[in-house]
């Protein structure tokens, strides 16, 4: 069994102990920065990337990966305790999962949660073991032109799919792009939009850019916006579900892992579509759809396996076909591409160690999650107290030290400053940081893969049309967006018509 | 009623903004030479990438629903000047070292934005600089621009 022997070389990469212990700091310092208000999943990797480029490629995403997901459980417990996503996708564990806490219920929607992300991520891990060799197989056979057609299908389905307008999501991808290309350009060796700084010559630095439009942006987001965070005093107890909770939702963790799994493979289908998706399921199969809203713990179950399982499916397309799905996994591409590693169809067989021991390590990862969350969630609550003003103070500065250490260069420190105040524009306006910052990861591989597709055909872009996978995804892409914009306007036309009868 | 309707306008300064930089950066990979599409010189990707930025630069200007962006607020001018303090504290990193500018931009952030009172956030800036600085500096060997106040340590022979 291929399968078999694979995971096997993935357990024994993350059993290591110096990687079971960057497990263990990932899984922690996710969920305490998870939980501290004004830092969300996104922020925290961009705060931590440059901490990451020291260790080697392995350890890096094993440490950033117990993040992510650290980071989401984080989140969870804000959302139950105080109504406070920390992200998109946890607004749907605040419709019950609140409720819940309000009922005196906190222990056991915080522990159905952690145990619903335990199996969905389970089964997701079990899913990318089967699947994952086999879409790489399959991927070997693209040429070009075919992964032309799966980045720009990627990037449209994350500016579709995603939150806000798609036409400004677009608009972000573009500008992406276009600051992707500032620096030497790789074939004819000229320097490009380089304004003739050499720190430039070598293109806008990914981490300084993503820790200005995430980091600073976000923070100072936050910051205009502070709500006043009640403490949270009551004690929490019986996290352990009762026999009553775990029969109620198994059937909710089951679906969940299911639909979370196939969800995540999309691209840019993990998180929030996948909780919403999971949350609209359990609404609908229920006897009694009126308990949703009012502390039904399906409701908290099912988006919560479903949220982890599509967050680790999420690393097929990333890992398989080097295409990130959403921001986070754009994050961590990043990060492999500064240690080297394109991750893509020949990753599997050139750095085996990387890819499975990462796969094995989330595993391991969700175990310790459940275990650490029965007797930390009360040490994860104290940090609810500390004050959002210091902690955003102190991070701001780590932020700006922390790029000056990249490459001791005090022009990043300025790059993160303009993308801090550009990403703070973009959230004012109603634009989305995450399409620019994945275009800005894809570009240069869209464009080697454009010219190579050109070099091929000899100058015609026919070659498209004529590959027929590249033919296949475009046909499917052109559907989509025709489709979408049918739904759209025939929304539109019911709402107006809503609006239309409200208003008589 | 008229102050209203420009304030609910200002949204559309920002397709503008975009359409110009495309434009821009189409005339600027022109510059660069297209070359062949068999053979791409290093203008023909950016001139794309460009061309796209326009045009949806221009349908965003169309179709923009201006409700979508928040308003101007005292807030928001207290962050605009948070953002000149972080441009400050560059400016006096590279030339005066990291103590000083990290000690004032703490301060200055935990008294403003933490609203914490001075004699909270004046031990918490010492301390926040001083242990920063022997984080990066002495722990992880950072090489920081010379640092005035470490100058006159040493030479006071501390």
């Amino acid at each position: 069994m291929d399968a078999l022997n694979n995971l096997a070389l993935g357990f024994s990469v993350a059993f290591d102990p110096m990687n079971l212990l960057y497990v263990f700091i990932g899984v922690v310092v996710g969920t305490a920065i998870g939980v501290l208000p004004g830092l969300g999943p996104t922020a925290t990797i961009a705060l931590l990337l440059p901490v990451t480029l020291t260790l080697d490629p392995t350890a890096a995403v094993i440490l950033l990966a117990g993040i992510y997901y650290g980071s989401m459980y984080g989140g969870t417990i804000t959302s139950v305790l105080l109504r406070l996503p920390g992200e998109a996708a946890s607004v749907v564990t605040t419709f019950d999962g609140y409720q819940m806490a309000r009922q005196g219920r906190a222990g056991p929607a915080l522990g159905i949660s952690a145990i619903g992300s335990f199996v969905g991520g389970t089964v997701s891990v079990i899913g990318l073991v089967l699947l994952a060799p086999v879409l790489a197989d399959a991927a070997l056979a693209f040429g070009p032109p075919a992964f032309v057609a799966l980045m720009v299908l990627g990037l449209f389905l994350v500016t579709s799919l995603g939150t806000g307008s798609t036409i400004k999501a677009l608009c972000m991808a573009a500008v992406g792009l276009l600051l992707s290309a500032i620096g030497q350009d790789l074939v004819t060796g000229k320097p490009r939009f380089t304004f003739g700084q050499t720190s430039l010559f070598d293109g806008l630095d990914f981490v300084a850019v993503s820790m200005g439009l995430f980091g600073v942006g976000e923070i100072l987001y936050n910051l205009e916006q502070t709500e006043k965070v009640q403490a949270f005093t009551s004690k929490i107890k019986n996290i352990w579900p009762s026999r009553k909770d775990l029969k109620d939702s198994s059937g909710a963790i089951a679906r969940g892992s299911v639909l979370g799994f196939f969800i995540g493979i999309l691209p840019g289908g993990g998180g929030v579509l996948s909780s919403l998706a999971s949350y609209a399921m359990e609404k609908r199969r229920a006897k009694d759809p009126s308990r949703f809203g009012h502390g039904a713990i399906e409701g908290v179950a099912g988006p919560e396996t479903a949220n982890n399982a599509s967050s680790t499916s999420g690393f097929i397309p990333l890992l398989v076909l080097g295409i990130p799905s959403n921001v986070v996994l754009a994050l961590l591409f990043g990060a492999l591409l500064v240690h080297g590693i394109t991750p893509g169809p020949q990753m599997m067989t050139n750095h085996p160690e990387v890819f499975w021991g990462v796969i094995a390590s989330m595993f391991i990862g969700n175990l310790m999650l459940l275990a650490l969350n029965i007797p930390l969630v009360g040490f994860f609550v104290q940090m609810l107290r500390i004050r959002a003003g210091i902690l955003v103070t102190f991070a701001v500065l780590v932020v700006m030290v922390g790029v000056f250490s990249i490459s001791n260069d005090v022009f990043d420190m300025w790059v993160v400053l303009v993308f801090g105040i550009i990403g703070w524009i973009m959230k004012k306006t109603g634009f989305d940081p995450g399409p620019l910052v994945l275009a800005f990861v894809l570009g240069p591989i869209l464009e080697s893969s454009v010219r190579q597709s050109l070099l091929l055909s000899g100058g015609s872009f026919t070659i498209f049309v004529t590959d027929p996978i590249s033919l296949t995804i475009f046909i499917a892409l052109g559907a989509g967006v025709i489709l979408g914009f049918v739904g759209r306007g025939r929304r539109r036309l019911v709402a107006n018509k809503q609006e239309k009868v409200a208003a008589e | 009623m008229f102050t209203n309707r420009a304030r609910s306008q200002w949204p559309r300064v920002i397709p503008i903004i975009l359409l110009l930089v495309g434009v821009a950066a189409m005339i600027g990979a022109y510059q660069l030479s297209l070359g062949q599409l068999n053979q791409p010189g290093a203008g023909l990707w950016p001139f794309i990438v460009g061309a796209f930025l326009t045009l949806t630069a221009a349908v965003l200007f169309f179709v923009q629903d201006p409700s979508e962006c928040e308003q101007w607020n005292r807030r928001a001018l207290g962050i605009v000047a948070g953002l000149a303090s972080l441009g400050l504290f560059i400016v006096l990193f590279q030339m005066i070292g990291f103590l000083i500018p990290a000690f004032l931009m703490l301060a200055l952030w935990l008294k403003t934005f933490g609203e914490e009172p001075w004699r909270l956030a004046v031990p918490l800036a010492v301390a926040g600089a001083v242990v920063m600085h022997f984080l990066f500096v002495v722990a992880l060997g950072v090489p920081f621009p010379k640092d005035i106040v470490v100058t006159l340590f040493s030479a006071l022979g501390v």
